[in-house]
Protein backbone atom coordinates (compact mmCIF):
# COMPACT_ATOMS: atom_id res chain seq x y z
CA UNK A 1 0.00 0.00 0.00
CA UNK A 2 2.75 2.44 1.49
CA UNK A 3 4.81 2.17 -2.16
CA UNK A 4 1.86 2.58 -4.20
CA UNK A 5 1.19 5.59 -2.88
CA UNK A 6 4.68 7.18 -2.98
CA UNK A 7 4.65 6.04 -6.43
CA UNK A 8 1.92 8.31 -7.20
CA UNK A 9 3.08 11.04 -5.69
CA UNK A 10 6.45 10.95 -7.74
CA UNK A 11 4.31 10.77 -10.74
CA UNK A 12 2.44 13.75 -10.16
CA UNK A 13 5.79 15.98 -8.91
CA UNK A 14 7.11 14.71 -12.59
CA UNK A 15 5.55 17.35 -14.28
CA UNK A 16 7.59 20.35 -13.50
CA UNK A 17 7.31 23.05 -16.51
CA UNK A 18 10.80 24.93 -15.28
CA UNK A 19 14.89 23.29 -14.94
CA UNK A 20 16.70 25.13 -12.29
CA UNK A 21 20.66 25.74 -13.31
CA UNK A 22 23.61 26.98 -11.57
CA UNK A 23 24.80 30.02 -12.20
CA UNK A 24 28.46 29.69 -12.23
CA UNK A 25 31.55 31.26 -12.08
CA UNK A 26 33.27 32.89 -15.11
CA UNK A 27 36.41 30.01 -15.08
CA UNK A 28 33.45 27.83 -14.92
CA UNK A 29 30.98 28.83 -17.55
CA UNK A 30 33.01 30.24 -20.66
CA UNK A 31 34.51 28.57 -23.63
CA UNK A 32 38.05 27.10 -24.11
CA UNK A 33 40.91 29.14 -24.94
CA UNK A 34 43.53 27.98 -27.30
CA UNK A 35 47.83 28.17 -28.12
CA UNK A 36 49.04 27.21 -31.06
CA UNK A 37 51.53 24.53 -30.84
CA UNK A 38 53.87 22.51 -32.72
CA UNK A 39 53.24 18.88 -32.96
CA UNK A 40 55.43 15.73 -34.51
CA UNK A 41 54.81 12.45 -35.23
CA UNK A 42 56.69 9.57 -33.36
CA UNK A 43 58.14 7.28 -35.89
CA UNK A 44 59.33 4.41 -33.98
CA UNK A 45 57.04 4.03 -31.06
CA UNK A 46 59.61 2.55 -28.76
CA UNK A 47 61.57 5.99 -28.57
CA UNK A 48 58.65 7.61 -26.99
CA UNK A 49 59.72 7.86 -22.91
CA UNK A 50 63.13 8.65 -24.32
CA UNK A 51 61.61 11.84 -26.68
CA UNK A 52 59.36 12.48 -24.09
CA UNK A 53 62.52 13.43 -21.36
CA UNK A 54 64.14 15.35 -24.24
CA UNK A 55 61.64 17.39 -25.32
CA UNK A 56 60.62 18.14 -21.34
CA UNK A 57 64.34 19.10 -20.74
CA UNK A 58 64.12 21.44 -24.51
CA UNK A 59 61.00 22.55 -23.71
CA UNK A 60 59.19 22.16 -20.62
CA UNK A 61 55.69 23.86 -21.90
CA UNK A 62 55.67 25.75 -18.30
CA UNK A 63 52.24 26.51 -16.78
CA UNK A 64 50.47 23.89 -19.33
CA UNK A 65 50.55 20.62 -17.02
CA UNK A 66 46.94 19.79 -17.72
CA UNK A 67 48.37 19.06 -21.42
CA UNK A 68 49.32 15.28 -22.38
CA UNK A 69 52.46 15.41 -24.36
CA UNK A 70 52.05 12.39 -26.46
CA UNK A 71 48.46 10.97 -28.05
CA UNK A 72 47.44 8.38 -30.34
CA UNK A 73 47.52 9.32 -33.78
CA UNK A 74 43.90 10.04 -35.08
CA UNK A 75 44.51 8.81 -38.67
CA UNK A 76 44.50 5.29 -38.22
CA UNK A 77 45.84 4.77 -41.59
CA UNK A 78 48.86 6.24 -40.51
CA UNK A 79 52.21 4.49 -40.36
CA UNK A 80 53.20 5.98 -37.33
CA UNK A 81 50.75 5.38 -34.23
CA UNK A 82 51.86 8.58 -31.68
CA UNK A 83 52.35 12.10 -32.66
CA UNK A 84 54.31 14.13 -29.75
CA UNK A 85 54.40 18.24 -28.75
CA UNK A 86 57.54 19.71 -29.38
CA UNK A 87 56.98 23.49 -28.38
CA UNK A 88 54.40 26.20 -28.46
CA UNK A 89 54.48 28.23 -31.53
CA UNK A 90 55.60 31.26 -28.87
CA UNK A 91 58.43 29.35 -27.96
CA UNK A 92 60.28 30.23 -31.11
CA UNK A 93 62.16 33.65 -32.08
CA UNK A 94 59.54 34.53 -34.40
CA UNK A 95 61.83 34.73 -37.73
CA UNK A 96 59.53 32.14 -39.70
CA UNK A 97 56.67 34.29 -40.65
CA UNK A 98 53.71 33.78 -43.71
CA UNK A 99 52.77 30.59 -41.99
CA UNK A 100 55.72 28.07 -43.15
CA UNK A 101 55.96 25.57 -40.84
CA UNK A 102 59.73 24.91 -39.41
CA UNK A 103 61.79 21.92 -39.80
CA UNK A 104 61.85 19.52 -37.15
CA UNK A 105 65.85 20.63 -37.14
CA UNK A 106 64.84 24.04 -36.77
CA UNK A 107 62.28 23.01 -33.98
CA UNK A 108 65.05 21.58 -32.17
CA UNK A 109 67.72 23.58 -32.73
CA UNK A 110 69.44 22.16 -35.27
CA UNK A 111 71.13 19.58 -33.62
CA UNK A 112 70.62 16.57 -35.76
CA UNK A 113 71.58 13.49 -33.27
CA UNK A 114 68.03 14.54 -31.46
CA UNK A 115 65.94 14.79 -34.10
CA UNK A 116 65.94 11.33 -35.25
CA UNK A 117 62.69 9.90 -34.00
CA UNK A 118 60.53 12.71 -35.16
CA UNK A 119 58.72 13.29 -38.23
CA UNK A 120 58.10 16.31 -40.09
CA UNK A 121 55.95 19.19 -37.50
CA UNK A 122 52.44 20.21 -37.89
CA UNK A 123 50.50 22.65 -36.17
CA UNK A 124 48.22 21.87 -33.51
CA UNK A 125 45.87 23.92 -31.35
CA UNK A 126 46.11 22.86 -27.86
CA UNK A 127 43.80 23.99 -24.47
CA UNK A 128 45.44 27.51 -22.52
CA UNK A 129 43.75 26.21 -19.42
CA UNK A 130 42.98 23.12 -17.27
CA UNK A 131 39.33 22.21 -18.33
CA UNK A 132 36.99 22.54 -15.42
CA UNK A 133 33.71 21.36 -16.00
CA UNK A 134 32.74 18.42 -18.85
CA UNK A 135 31.50 20.53 -21.87
CA UNK A 136 35.40 22.43 -21.05
CA UNK A 137 36.95 18.78 -20.95
CA UNK A 138 34.77 17.28 -24.25
CA UNK A 139 35.99 20.82 -26.55
CA UNK A 140 39.44 20.71 -25.31
CA UNK A 141 39.74 17.24 -26.06
CA UNK A 142 38.56 17.38 -29.58
CA UNK A 143 41.95 19.58 -29.75
CA UNK A 144 44.30 17.81 -27.41
CA UNK A 145 44.49 15.08 -25.12
CA UNK A 146 44.32 16.85 -21.39
CA UNK A 147 43.90 15.54 -17.71
CA UNK A 148 40.76 16.92 -16.43
CA UNK A 149 40.04 16.51 -12.00
CA UNK A 150 36.47 16.19 -12.73
CA UNK A 151 34.29 17.83 -10.17
CA UNK A 152 30.99 15.57 -9.85
CA UNK A 153 28.72 18.07 -8.39
CA UNK A 154 29.61 20.14 -11.28
CA UNK A 155 28.49 17.88 -13.65
CA UNK A 156 25.36 17.09 -12.38
CA UNK A 157 24.32 20.45 -11.80
CA UNK A 158 24.75 21.53 -15.36
CA UNK A 159 23.17 18.95 -16.77
CA UNK A 160 20.19 20.06 -14.51
CA UNK A 161 19.96 17.10 -12.66
CA UNK A 162 21.38 18.28 -9.48
CA UNK A 163 18.22 18.21 -7.48
CA UNK A 164 15.93 14.84 -7.30
CA UNK A 165 12.07 15.40 -7.33
CA UNK A 166 11.58 15.88 -3.75
CA UNK A 167 13.93 18.82 -3.45
CA UNK A 168 12.57 20.42 -6.74
CA UNK A 169 8.94 20.08 -5.00
CA UNK A 170 10.55 22.05 -2.23
CA UNK A 171 11.60 24.89 -4.45
CA UNK A 172 8.02 25.19 -6.06
CA UNK A 173 6.53 25.09 -2.74
CA UNK A 174 8.99 28.22 -1.98
CA UNK A 175 8.99 29.86 -4.94
CA UNK A 176 4.87 29.76 -4.77
CA UNK A 177 4.87 31.87 -1.71
CA UNK A 178 7.59 34.14 -2.96
CA UNK A 179 4.98 34.89 -6.01
CA UNK A 180 2.42 35.04 -4.02
CA UNK A 181 4.04 37.64 -1.66
CA UNK A 182 4.83 39.46 -5.24
CA UNK A 183 0.95 39.50 -5.71
CA UNK A 184 0.25 41.32 -2.65
CA UNK A 185 2.92 43.30 -2.75
CA UNK A 186 1.34 44.42 -5.92
CA UNK A 187 -2.25 45.14 -4.51
CA UNK A 188 -0.31 47.88 -2.65
CA UNK A 189 0.89 49.42 -5.41
CA UNK A 190 4.80 47.80 -5.20
CA UNK A 191 6.79 46.30 -7.83
CA UNK A 192 5.99 43.03 -7.94
CA UNK A 193 8.51 41.19 -6.76
CA UNK A 194 8.37 38.44 -3.79
CA UNK A 195 11.19 36.86 -1.41
CA UNK A 196 11.75 34.23 0.99
CA UNK A 197 14.35 33.19 3.45
CA UNK A 198 14.15 29.41 4.76
CA UNK A 199 16.05 27.61 6.95
CA UNK A 200 16.71 24.59 4.99
CA UNK A 201 18.12 22.24 7.76
CA UNK A 202 14.69 22.37 9.31
CA UNK A 203 12.66 23.27 6.30
CA UNK A 204 11.03 26.58 7.85
CA UNK A 205 9.91 29.92 6.36
CA UNK A 206 11.79 32.31 8.26
CA UNK A 207 10.12 35.49 6.50
CA UNK A 208 7.90 36.64 3.63
CA UNK A 209 8.37 39.52 1.76
CA UNK A 210 7.44 42.07 -1.40
CA UNK A 211 8.66 44.32 -2.75
CA UNK A 212 8.35 48.08 -1.35
CA UNK A 213 10.12 50.36 -3.18
CA UNK A 214 7.30 52.30 -4.02
CA UNK A 215 6.72 53.48 -0.56
CA UNK A 216 8.65 56.23 0.96
CA UNK A 217 11.44 54.54 0.67
CA UNK A 218 12.76 53.42 -2.76
CA UNK A 219 15.95 51.00 -1.45
CA UNK A 220 13.42 49.01 0.20
CA UNK A 221 13.66 46.29 -2.44
CA UNK A 222 12.19 42.66 -1.71
CA UNK A 223 15.76 41.10 -0.93
CA UNK A 224 16.72 44.18 1.88
CA UNK A 225 12.81 43.43 3.28
CA UNK A 226 13.90 39.53 3.51
CA UNK A 227 16.88 40.48 5.24
CA UNK A 228 16.12 43.23 7.65
CA UNK A 229 12.77 40.94 8.88
CA UNK A 230 15.13 37.97 9.58
CA UNK A 231 17.21 40.86 11.85
CA UNK A 232 13.62 41.54 13.26
CA UNK A 233 13.32 37.68 13.79
CA UNK A 234 16.56 37.66 15.24
CA UNK A 235 15.72 41.05 18.01
CA UNK A 236 17.01 43.49 15.67
CA UNK A 237 16.13 45.22 12.93
CA UNK A 238 15.66 48.06 11.06
CA UNK A 239 12.33 48.94 9.58
CA UNK A 240 8.51 48.74 10.25
CA UNK A 241 6.44 46.63 8.29
CA UNK A 242 2.76 47.42 9.94
CA UNK A 243 1.51 48.52 6.91
CA UNK A 244 2.34 45.54 4.73
CA UNK A 245 0.83 42.49 6.37
CA UNK A 246 1.99 40.21 3.52
CA UNK A 247 5.43 41.24 4.94
CA UNK A 248 6.58 39.36 8.05
CA UNK A 249 8.48 36.96 9.65
CA UNK A 250 9.31 34.20 12.54
CA UNK A 251 11.07 34.70 15.45
CA UNK A 252 13.87 32.26 15.13
CA UNK A 253 13.88 30.82 18.88
CA UNK A 254 13.33 27.05 19.16
CA UNK A 255 10.49 27.97 21.79
CA UNK A 256 8.41 29.95 19.73
CA UNK A 257 9.01 27.36 16.47
CA UNK A 258 7.58 24.25 18.52
CA UNK A 259 4.22 26.99 19.78
CA UNK A 260 3.09 27.72 16.06
CA UNK A 261 2.98 24.51 15.09
CA UNK A 262 0.23 25.77 11.58
CA UNK A 263 2.51 28.49 10.63
CA UNK A 264 5.37 25.85 10.44
CA UNK A 265 4.05 22.11 9.96
CA UNK A 266 7.07 20.39 9.31
CA UNK A 267 10.14 21.61 11.41
CA UNK A 268 11.68 18.83 12.46
CA UNK A 269 12.83 18.41 16.47
CA UNK A 270 16.04 17.29 16.19
CA UNK A 271 17.48 19.08 13.57
CA UNK A 272 16.08 22.17 15.14
CA UNK A 273 17.93 21.30 18.24
CA UNK A 274 20.94 21.02 16.32
CA UNK A 275 20.71 24.21 15.19
CA UNK A 276 20.16 26.01 18.14
CA UNK A 277 22.91 24.03 19.89
CA UNK A 278 25.43 25.90 17.85
CA UNK A 279 24.64 29.01 19.49
CA UNK A 280 22.28 31.44 18.32
CA UNK A 281 21.55 32.72 14.71
CA UNK A 282 24.01 35.06 12.71
CA UNK A 283 22.07 36.98 10.35
CA UNK A 284 21.65 35.00 7.81
CA UNK A 285 24.19 32.33 7.70
CA UNK A 286 22.79 28.95 6.45
CA UNK A 287 20.17 30.01 5.16
CA UNK A 288 17.98 29.94 1.28
CA UNK A 289 16.91 33.45 -0.31
CA UNK A 290 14.01 32.37 -2.85
CA UNK A 291 13.00 35.50 -5.06
CA UNK A 292 11.15 36.13 -8.30
CA UNK A 293 13.62 37.73 -9.88
CA UNK A 294 17.02 37.89 -10.19
CA UNK A 295 19.03 40.50 -7.38
CA UNK A 296 20.39 44.23 -8.54
CA UNK A 297 23.85 44.95 -7.44
CA UNK A 298 22.49 46.34 -4.12
CA UNK A 299 20.90 43.80 -2.90
CA UNK A 300 23.18 40.77 -4.38
CA UNK A 301 25.89 42.78 -2.22
CA UNK A 302 23.78 42.47 0.40
CA UNK A 303 23.39 39.11 0.57
CA UNK A 304 27.24 38.62 0.62
CA UNK A 305 27.36 40.74 3.77
CA UNK A 306 24.35 38.59 5.09
CA UNK A 307 26.08 35.57 4.53
CA UNK A 308 23.34 33.79 2.64
CA UNK A 309 24.13 30.09 1.73
CA UNK A 310 22.28 29.57 -1.50
CA UNK A 311 19.46 31.85 -3.71
CA UNK A 312 17.03 30.65 -5.91
CA UNK A 313 15.28 32.97 -8.51
CA UNK A 314 12.75 33.18 -11.14
CA UNK A 315 14.05 35.30 -14.13
CA UNK A 316 17.19 37.33 -15.01
CA UNK A 317 16.97 41.08 -14.87
CA UNK A 318 18.54 43.18 -17.53
CA UNK A 319 21.22 44.50 -14.81
CA UNK A 320 21.00 41.71 -12.57
CA UNK A 321 24.24 41.00 -10.25
CA UNK A 322 23.90 37.26 -9.74
CA UNK A 323 24.98 36.04 -13.51
CA UNK A 324 23.76 38.68 -15.68
CA UNK A 325 25.46 41.60 -15.13
CA UNK A 326 28.11 40.72 -12.78
CA UNK A 327 28.51 37.29 -10.67
CA UNK A 328 28.83 38.91 -7.26
CA UNK A 329 28.18 35.34 -5.73
CA UNK A 330 31.56 33.74 -7.54
CA UNK A 331 34.02 36.54 -6.61
CA UNK A 332 37.01 35.56 -5.30
CA UNK A 333 38.31 38.62 -3.99
CA UNK A 334 35.06 38.87 -1.76
CA UNK A 335 34.87 36.97 1.56
CA UNK A 336 31.99 34.98 1.07
CA UNK A 337 30.68 33.03 -1.79
CA UNK A 338 27.35 31.20 -2.08
CA UNK A 339 25.34 28.87 -4.71
CA UNK A 340 22.65 30.74 -7.26
CA UNK A 341 20.49 28.45 -9.42
CA UNK A 342 18.14 30.58 -11.56
CA UNK A 343 14.52 29.29 -13.08
CA UNK A 344 13.04 27.83 -10.61
CA UNK A 345 8.98 28.55 -11.46
CA UNK A 346 10.47 30.50 -14.59
CA UNK A 347 7.16 31.00 -16.57
CA UNK A 348 5.06 31.79 -13.24
CA UNK A 349 7.98 34.38 -12.19
CA UNK A 350 7.94 35.84 -15.59
CA UNK A 351 4.20 36.46 -15.47
CA UNK A 352 4.75 39.13 -12.49
CA UNK A 353 6.45 41.49 -14.54
CA UNK A 354 3.06 41.81 -16.82
CA UNK A 355 0.74 42.15 -13.67
CA UNK B 1 24.27 74.79 -4.13
CA UNK B 2 22.07 76.82 -2.25
CA UNK B 3 24.83 79.53 -1.08
CA UNK B 4 28.06 78.10 -2.63
CA UNK B 5 31.13 79.26 -1.24
CA UNK B 6 33.30 81.29 -4.11
CA UNK B 7 35.98 78.17 -4.07
CA UNK B 8 32.71 75.67 -5.03
CA UNK B 9 31.71 75.05 -8.44
CA UNK B 10 30.11 73.48 -10.82
CA UNK B 11 31.06 71.55 -13.74
CA UNK B 12 29.79 71.20 -17.65
CA UNK B 13 27.97 68.61 -16.54
CA UNK B 14 26.15 70.70 -13.73
CA UNK B 15 27.78 68.65 -10.93
CA UNK B 16 28.70 70.11 -7.94
CA UNK B 17 32.50 70.28 -6.92
CA UNK B 18 33.12 71.63 -3.33
CA UNK B 19 36.61 73.24 -2.51
CA UNK B 20 39.08 72.10 -0.28
CA UNK B 21 37.64 74.19 2.87
CA UNK B 22 34.13 72.81 2.32
CA UNK B 23 35.21 69.15 2.47
CA UNK B 24 36.96 69.56 4.86
CA UNK B 25 34.52 70.89 7.08
CA UNK B 26 31.66 68.42 6.40
CA UNK B 27 34.64 65.67 6.61
CA UNK B 28 35.79 66.51 9.84
CA UNK B 29 32.06 65.91 10.72
CA UNK B 30 32.12 62.20 8.94
CA UNK B 31 35.73 61.45 11.05
CA UNK B 32 33.28 62.27 14.52
CA UNK B 33 30.42 59.67 13.18
CA UNK B 34 32.98 57.35 12.35
CA UNK B 35 34.91 57.42 16.16
CA UNK B 36 31.68 57.32 17.49
CA UNK B 37 30.91 53.81 15.69
CA UNK B 38 34.44 52.70 16.64
CA UNK B 39 33.07 53.58 20.59
CA UNK B 40 30.54 51.29 20.23
CA UNK B 41 31.86 48.39 18.96
CA UNK B 42 31.02 48.71 15.25
CA UNK B 43 33.14 48.82 11.66
CA UNK B 44 34.63 52.82 12.00
CA UNK B 45 33.04 54.29 8.65
CA UNK B 46 30.60 57.34 9.38
CA UNK B 47 29.02 59.89 6.66
CA UNK B 48 27.18 62.95 5.96
CA UNK B 49 25.06 63.65 3.51
CA UNK B 50 24.98 67.43 2.41
CA UNK B 51 22.20 69.19 0.61
CA UNK B 52 22.06 73.31 0.51
CA UNK B 53 24.72 73.40 2.62
CA UNK B 54 22.69 71.60 5.18
CA UNK B 55 23.44 68.00 6.63
CA UNK B 56 20.16 66.09 6.26
CA UNK B 57 21.44 63.04 7.01
CA UNK B 58 24.34 61.26 9.18
CA UNK B 59 24.99 57.75 9.81
CA UNK B 60 27.24 55.27 11.24
CA UNK B 61 27.63 51.81 11.33
CA UNK B 62 24.83 50.08 12.63
CA UNK B 63 25.08 46.12 11.71
CA UNK B 64 25.77 44.78 14.98
CA UNK B 65 23.30 47.31 16.78
CA UNK B 66 20.71 46.12 14.52
CA UNK B 67 21.60 42.83 14.13
CA UNK B 68 21.11 43.63 9.58
CA UNK B 69 24.95 43.32 7.83
CA UNK B 70 23.03 45.70 5.39
CA UNK B 71 23.31 48.86 8.13
CA UNK B 72 26.51 50.59 6.64
CA UNK B 73 26.68 54.27 7.55
CA UNK B 74 25.27 55.18 3.71
CA UNK B 75 22.09 53.25 4.64
CA UNK B 76 21.33 55.01 7.81
CA UNK B 77 22.20 58.48 6.61
CA UNK B 78 19.63 57.73 3.39
CA UNK B 79 17.10 56.51 5.80
CA UNK B 80 17.65 60.46 7.49
CA UNK B 81 17.47 62.29 4.76
CA UNK B 82 14.14 60.48 3.22
CA UNK B 83 12.69 61.28 6.83
CA UNK B 84 13.50 65.24 6.43
CA UNK B 85 12.19 65.03 3.04
CA UNK B 86 8.68 63.25 4.51
CA UNK B 87 8.94 66.04 7.29
CA UNK B 88 9.48 68.62 5.15
CA UNK B 89 7.09 67.78 1.99
CA UNK B 90 10.05 67.56 -0.31
CA UNK B 91 10.52 65.03 -3.28
CA UNK B 92 13.25 62.65 -2.29
CA UNK B 93 14.23 62.13 -5.94
CA UNK B 94 14.60 65.90 -5.82
CA UNK B 95 16.54 66.50 -2.84
CA UNK B 96 19.20 63.21 -3.76
CA UNK B 97 19.72 64.62 -7.25
CA UNK B 98 21.88 66.95 -5.39
CA UNK B 99 22.72 66.08 -2.34
CA UNK B 100 26.67 65.52 -1.79
CA UNK B 101 27.91 62.28 0.06
CA UNK B 102 30.58 62.72 2.74
CA UNK B 103 32.08 59.61 3.76
CA UNK B 104 35.20 58.26 5.82
CA UNK B 105 35.50 55.08 3.73
CA UNK B 106 35.31 54.08 0.12
CA UNK B 107 31.28 53.08 -0.50
CA UNK B 108 31.22 49.45 -0.51
CA UNK B 109 29.48 47.32 -3.41
CA UNK B 110 26.09 47.30 -1.89
CA UNK B 111 25.86 51.24 -0.96
CA UNK B 112 27.09 51.88 -4.61
CA UNK B 113 24.42 50.25 -5.99
CA UNK B 114 22.02 52.28 -3.55
CA UNK B 115 23.59 55.60 -4.27
CA UNK B 116 23.28 54.68 -8.31
CA UNK B 117 19.65 53.78 -7.50
CA UNK B 118 19.31 57.40 -5.32
CA UNK B 119 21.27 59.23 -7.96
CA UNK B 120 23.71 60.82 -6.02
CA UNK B 121 25.36 62.88 -7.85
CA UNK B 122 28.86 63.04 -5.93
CA UNK B 123 30.57 60.79 -3.18
CA UNK B 124 33.88 62.49 -1.39
CA UNK B 125 35.28 59.85 0.48
CA UNK B 126 38.30 58.74 2.34
CA UNK B 127 40.35 55.61 2.11
CA UNK B 128 39.88 53.01 -0.74
CA UNK B 129 38.00 49.22 1.19
CA UNK B 130 39.78 46.52 -0.44
CA UNK B 131 37.51 44.05 0.52
CA UNK B 132 34.41 45.33 -0.74
CA UNK B 133 34.65 48.89 -2.04
CA UNK B 134 32.19 49.27 -5.22
CA UNK B 135 33.91 52.54 -6.44
CA UNK B 136 36.86 50.97 -7.76
CA UNK B 137 38.40 48.67 -6.02
CA UNK B 138 36.61 45.55 -5.63
CA UNK B 139 34.26 46.70 -8.87
CA UNK B 140 33.55 50.44 -10.27
CA UNK B 141 29.50 51.03 -10.01
CA UNK B 142 29.21 54.41 -10.39
CA UNK B 143 30.96 54.09 -13.84
CA UNK B 144 29.72 50.75 -15.10
CA UNK B 145 26.69 50.57 -17.39
CA UNK B 146 23.49 49.38 -15.68
CA UNK B 147 20.96 51.69 -17.60
CA UNK B 148 18.29 49.38 -14.82
CA UNK B 149 20.25 51.16 -11.62
CA UNK B 150 19.91 55.02 -11.45
CA UNK B 151 22.36 57.12 -13.02
CA UNK B 152 26.29 57.06 -12.74
CA UNK B 153 28.36 59.39 -9.94
CA UNK B 154 31.39 60.97 -9.16
CA UNK B 155 33.82 60.73 -7.06
CA UNK B 156 36.75 62.53 -4.96
CA UNK B 157 38.80 60.18 -3.09
CA UNK B 158 41.82 60.34 -0.33
CA UNK B 159 40.46 63.10 2.30
CA UNK B 160 42.41 61.60 5.36
CA UNK B 161 42.99 58.38 4.19
CA UNK B 162 45.55 57.09 6.45
CA UNK B 163 43.31 58.38 9.22
CA UNK B 164 40.83 56.50 8.21
CA UNK B 165 42.65 53.11 7.66
CA UNK B 166 44.04 53.75 11.30
CA UNK B 167 40.32 53.54 12.39
CA UNK B 168 39.52 50.16 10.23
CA UNK B 169 42.77 48.53 11.33
CA UNK B 170 42.48 49.95 15.48
CA UNK B 171 38.60 47.94 14.66
CA UNK B 172 39.73 45.03 12.84
CA UNK B 173 42.43 44.16 16.00
CA UNK B 174 39.71 43.80 18.45
CA UNK B 175 37.39 40.76 17.62
CA UNK B 176 33.82 40.42 16.73
CA UNK B 177 31.85 39.83 19.72
CA UNK B 178 28.39 39.09 17.80
CA UNK B 179 30.21 36.83 15.41
CA UNK B 180 29.10 33.41 16.88
CA UNK B 181 31.59 31.55 17.84
CA UNK B 182 33.75 29.23 15.78
CA UNK B 183 34.06 25.20 15.88
CA UNK B 184 37.90 25.18 16.40
CA UNK B 185 37.56 27.91 19.51
CA UNK B 186 34.22 25.96 20.96
CA UNK B 187 36.74 22.86 22.25
CA UNK B 188 39.06 24.87 24.68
Amino acid sequence: MEPQRKRRKTEESDTFLWEVLPVLSEELSQGIEFLQAYAAPIINKKDTSHLVKKLAAMYPLEGLQHIKRVRACRDKHSPHPLEIIVCLASDLNSKEEGGTIPSITALLHNSESDCTGLGEPFLVQIPAFPPLTRPQFEEASRHWPTSFHEDKQVTVALKGELFSKDEKATMQKYMEQAIEAAKAGKEEGMASVGALIVDPDIDAVLAVAHDCRNSPNPLLHAVMVCIDLIAHGQGGGAYNYKKYPACHFVPTDASHYLANDNSLPSVNLSSLEQATESGLPYICTGYDLYVTREPCVMCAMALVHSRIRRVFFGVISSDGALGTKYKIHTKKDLNHRFEVFKGVMEQDCQKLSQL
Amino acid sequence: MGTPCEGCSLDNHGVFHPCAEEIQKWMQKAFEMAKDALDNGEVPVGCLMVYNNEILGRGRNEVNETKNATRHAEMVAIDQVLEWCHCNDKDPGDVFERTVLYVTVEPCIMCAGALRLLRIPLVVYGCKNDRFGGCGSVLDIPADNLPQTGAPFKCISGYRAEEAVEMLKMFYKQENPNAPKSKARKKD
